[in-house]
């Protein structure tokens, strides 16, 4: 092995580390281990000369690989197990490299590892590591092809320069490179799980664990300002059948269309709704036409074809004041349904209450008041309850969270014969200065309840509102903050409760970093994760290019890509006046000479044009003398030229008076 | 080194660079391939960000590539004469006007590559090019190519090939037999290097310091012309004549090599010589000055210069 071929080692082996760094998070550990044993093992046959594996060997090994990686996944083909193998084969790789023609297929092959690791996620973070990992391949290239007269810290320049002045031309082809919908082939189905989101059922704790998750449900961009955090209910999907434990939705879902009357002009917004394997999506107001992909259902909620697994980016047009058409008769006696051992003292309570009115708006009135003077407390931690948590919280506890409060007052509500039945969502959100929308987390979880009233259709109650105002007023955040200060909710005065929820200036300075790297993570997913068809049709419409046709866009993208690069070719490459300073000396020290009265002539050489003008100007013959002899080496002599003696140069120029 | 007075130069311009990719950049087309469709097919917008990218990157460096070639001077010095057969040796120097360093520069010469070169900014940087030579006269310029594969080695740049005339003298093959006796009539007093004793007129050399005054054309002095010095051959001394006509009528080639190897001989015994050729005649003397004089009038016999 020559030292030639050891050239550039250090940088493809940088290359490949940080290629397939991440995929550590996906990939099993014993692929990222053969990758590595590789690396290390080829390290150690270059610079401690280790024997390598022979042919055989390396036949044998390959064979290994490929019965681990079916062992893994008893399949071959696919995403992950064909990136396995990748991988793994790679560090294989490094074992047979013999020329440099391996290395560079190696740095080849670890772009499409980097364009591997794309196919999990999208983040921010993975495009920033990767631009990394392509500079890093890009020096391993330069090195590994070109003759060693550029240091470690000049490739990493040469190929960030590249890759900056790559930049501009990759985006305009990235924009108007014409995307098509759907697939070429089909799409693996592989890795969906670890999402969170609404449960389809919830029982006390259910929506609780939710509330510790700070992870982003949704984020909303409303034309013009958004409504205040109060009215923000986010409608996800109506409880309506209950065991006394839990609360879960129909079995079948309800479908038709959903009959409301609008008594107000519709709003505008957008939704970023993030995966969350299931397939409600968040509802503020009453649209009257479903994004794509998703259908309105008669209870008043937006649910989407399938489990929703990436992010969706859709626009509705609602009325947020509505009034909902009278429910039928099978639909006001589901809502009716009692659990089937329901406690004594709960119907006691409410039938108390039916004695004194019939009227639901009262009946909901008195269950608010009762929350109200019972000394009940809303907390993020609330006690355990058993077999019949709406009687033990109604009577002992007494303290909950909004789904407590929400399946008790619709137990009560039912028991005083009032159709009512549980919502659950987000309630309110978090508006991001920085940019101007609003974010809505799943610790926004929220749970309450809807009555039926004789003439206005579903009427909203929020039991929680009664006990606990700074819930609906200030939002989740709020809440958890008054919870860690022990300050018991509904006991200050509002002014009192707006100076315990100020932030210090650190946890300001955090939130607005907070708010403009989530801003960022907006912008990312608009324009690299979501910038499919529908997107670059919006970009194009807003160019004025409108229905061009899919080979005219191609045509675009091209032309459009090369002509500045042309452009810039003939402003780079022109040529350029001569800069070497010593050659510029010369020039003024010709010019003086020739005010002088003695011109260079074209053919005349330095040094014969130097004797000529001695002769003529025998006062100036040992400067000229001087200035020409220092010319002469800084131009032809050998080495660089220094900075002293072009220092000299000029000095001596200067001083020349002719 | 000394300062390089280069005789012949030439500045390659833009029209006289070429581009292409190399076998790489073609497989590195063929990944570019496989990352679209795989962009395509999961519609990745981070899949097109790199594929493109990499390609836009791709481009730019074909700017660099020609570049490391663009405004490059090419100039050729040949190291010493050579005898026909012989390789002689040249010395290309490529010169970088420009403030930026170029990196892997190649000389090709003949399909092969010579030798690579870093050359710094407003620096030059030598290849050592050798020729191997067969006819006698001024060595036809070699045809040298500039190539580069900077700076990703995805694409080749060459230069049309340039012809750079070396200004080198071949002089004939020396071949025997020696033109000349073996061995010269004894001689008592060795031979001085510009006085030839004897009695026999050989010729007129110019006057140099130190000649006897005896010598000197006097006649011709009093005619105006220059001062010259008669010179005397034969009796006790090693002079000799090497002549074209004393050959017998042998081709031109083989007179001229035979002269040659007379000219090495004797200047290597020390012998004062003097060459006649047709239109030519180089008066006896001897030294390093006198030996190239004939070796140059042999080599350039018959050709118009």
């Amino acid at each position: 092995m020559n030292a030639g071929h050891r050239r550039g080692l250090s940088s493809l082996l940088l290359a490949g580390a940080m290629a397939v760094a991440p995929h550590a998070l996906q990939l099993p550990l014993w692929v990222i281990a053969i990758f590595a044993a590789g690396a290390l093992w080829r390290y150690l046959g270059e610079r401690r000369a280790w024997p390598r594996p022979g042919r055989l060997g390396r036949i044998g090994l390959m064979l290994l690989i490929l019965v681990a990686v079916f062992r893994q996944y008893h399949t071959l083909l696919g995403r992950e197990p064909g990136l396995a193998l990748l991988i793994a084969l790679l560090g294989l790789k490094f074992l047979e490299a013999r020329t440099a023609r391996d290395d560079i297929v190696c740095l080849f092959l670890f772009y499409l590892v980097i364009l591997g690791s794309f196919l999990y996620r999208q983040t921010l973070w993975l495009g920033a590591w990767a631009l990394l990992a392509v500079t890093a391949g890009l020096a391993a290239l330069i090195h590994v092809t070109q003759t060693g007269g550029l240091g470690f810290a000049a490739r990493l320049r040469l190929a960030g320069l590249i890759l900056v002045k790559a930049l501009p031309l990759m985006t305009i082809v990235y924009l108007l490179f014409p995307r098509i919908g759907g697939a070429l082939w089909g799409l693996p189905t592989d890795a969906y799980s670890g999402l969170t989101g609404m449960p389809e059922t919830i029982q006390p704790g259910s929506i609780r664990s939710l509330s510790e998750s700070s992870e982003i449900a949704l984020r909303v961009v409303f034309d013009g300002a958004p409504p205040p955090l109060r009215e923000l209910y986010w409608r996800g999907l109506v409880l309506e059948q209950t065991d006394g434990h839990s609360w879960s939705r129909l079995a079948s879902p309800s479908i038709g269309q959903m009959a409301f009357t609008a008594t107000a002009a519709p709003r505008r917004y957008q939704v970023i709704l993030e995966p969350n394997n299931k397939p409600w999506m968040p509802l503020l107001g009453l649209p009257r036409e479903a994004p794509p992909g998703a259908r309105l259902k008669s209870d008043l909620t937006l649910v989407h074809e399938g489990p929703i697994r990436e992010r969706l980016y859709y626009t509705l047009s609602v009325y947020l004041h509505y009034q909902t058409a009278e429910p039928g008769t099978a639909v006001r006696a589901r809502n009716l349904q009692l659990p089937p051992r329901l406690s004594p003292r709960v119907r006691a309570l409410a039938e108390a209450w039916r004695r004194r009115s019939h009227d639901p708006l009262q009946l909901a009135e008195m269950a608010l008041d009762y929350f109200r003077h019972e000394h009940f407390v809303y907390t993020l931690h609330p006690p355990l309850l058993g077999e019949d948590p709406v009687d033990q919280f109604l009577f002992d506890s007494r303290r909950g969270f909004c789904e407590h409060f929400a399946s008790a007052f619709v137990t009560l509500m039912r028991a005083a014969g009032v159709p009512s039945r549980v919502v659950v969502g987000y309630l309110g959100g978090e508006l991001n200065p920085s940019g101007d929308y609003l974010i809505v987390r799943q610790s926004d979880a929220h749970a309450w309840a809807e009555i039926r009233v004789s003439g206005r259709g579903w009427v909203r109650v929020d039991p929680t509102a009664a006990v606990a105002p700074e819930r609906i007023e200030l939002g989740s955040e709020a809440v958890r903050r008054l919870e860690e200060q022990g300050v018991a909710l509904g006991s200050l005065s509002a002014d009192a409760v707006l100076r315990a929820v100020r932030l210090d200036w650190l946890a300001r300075a955090v939130h607005t970093v907070r708010g403009y790297w989530d801003l960022s993570d907006l912008i990312w997913y608009r324009w690299v994760v979501d910038y499919g068809k529908d997107r670059q049709e919006q970009f194009l419409s807003a160019l004025g290019l409108m229905d061009l046709s899919w080979s005219r866009l191609l045509g675009l993208a091209f032309s459009g890509a090369l002509l500045p690069v042309m452009l810039y070719g003939l402003w780079w490459l022109r040529p350029r006046s001569n800069t070497d300073p010593a050659l510029v000396l010369y020039r003024r020290f010709c010019r003086k000479l020739a005010r002088a009265g003695v011109v260079r002539a074209p053919h005349e050489g330095p040094h014969a044009f130097a004797e000529r003008a001695a002769r003529r100007r025998a006062d100036l013959a040992e400067s000229i003398r001087e200035i020409t002899t220092l010319y002469e080496t800084l131009r032809y002599g050998p080495g660089a030229p220094d900075r002293s003696s072009i220092a000299r140069l000029k000095q001596r120029v200067a001083a020349l008076r002719a | 080194m000394p300062p390089v007075a280069a005789p012949a130069q030439i500045l390659l311009g833009r029209r006289q660079l070429y581009l292409l990719p190399t076998r790489y950049g073609l497989l590195f087309a063929l990944l570019l391939l496989v990352q679209l469709l795989a962009a395509i097919n999961y519609g990745n917008g981070l899949a097109y960000a790199l594929t493109f990218l990499l390609g836009s990157a791709a481009v730019v460096s074909m700017l660099y590539t020609q570049r490391n070639l663009l405004h490059l001077r090419l100039a050729v010095r040949c190291v010493s004469p050579v005898f026909a057969g012989e390789t002689a040796r040249l010395q290309i120097h490529l010169f970088n006007d420009s403030a930026v360093p170029r990196y892997g520069v190649c000389v090709m010469h003949d399909k092969t590559e010579i030798g690579c070169v870093d050359i710094p900014a407003h620096g030059h940087a030598t290849v050592e090019l050798g020729v191997r030579t067969a006819v006698r006269g001024w060595l036809a310029a070699p045809l040298v190519t500039l190539t580069t594969r900077f700076p990703l080695g995805l694409l080749y740049a060459w230069s049309r090939r340039v012809a750079l005339d070396p200004a080198c003298l071949v002089y004939p093959r020396p071949a025997g037999p020696v033109p000349f006796r073996a061995t010269p009539p004894p001689c008592f007093e060795p031979a001085p290097g510009n006085h030839a004793g004897g009695e026999d007129f050989i010729g007129l050399r110019e006057f140099r310091t130190g000649d006897s005054p005896r010598q000197v054309d006097w006649k011709a002095v009093a005619r105006g012309s220059t001062w010259r010095v008669k010179q005397f051959g034969g009796g006790c001394q090693a002079t000799i004549w090497l002549d074209w006509e004393g050959l017998g009528a042998d081709d031109v080639e083989k007179r001229l090599s035979v002269l040659t190897y007379g000219v090495l001989e004797a200047e290597q015994q020390g012998m004062v010589y003097g060459l006649r050729l047709p239109q030519t005649t180089l008066p006896p003397a001897n030294g390093e000055a006198h030996r190239r004089a004939c070796l140059r009038a042999l080599a350039l016999f018959g050709i118009a210069t």
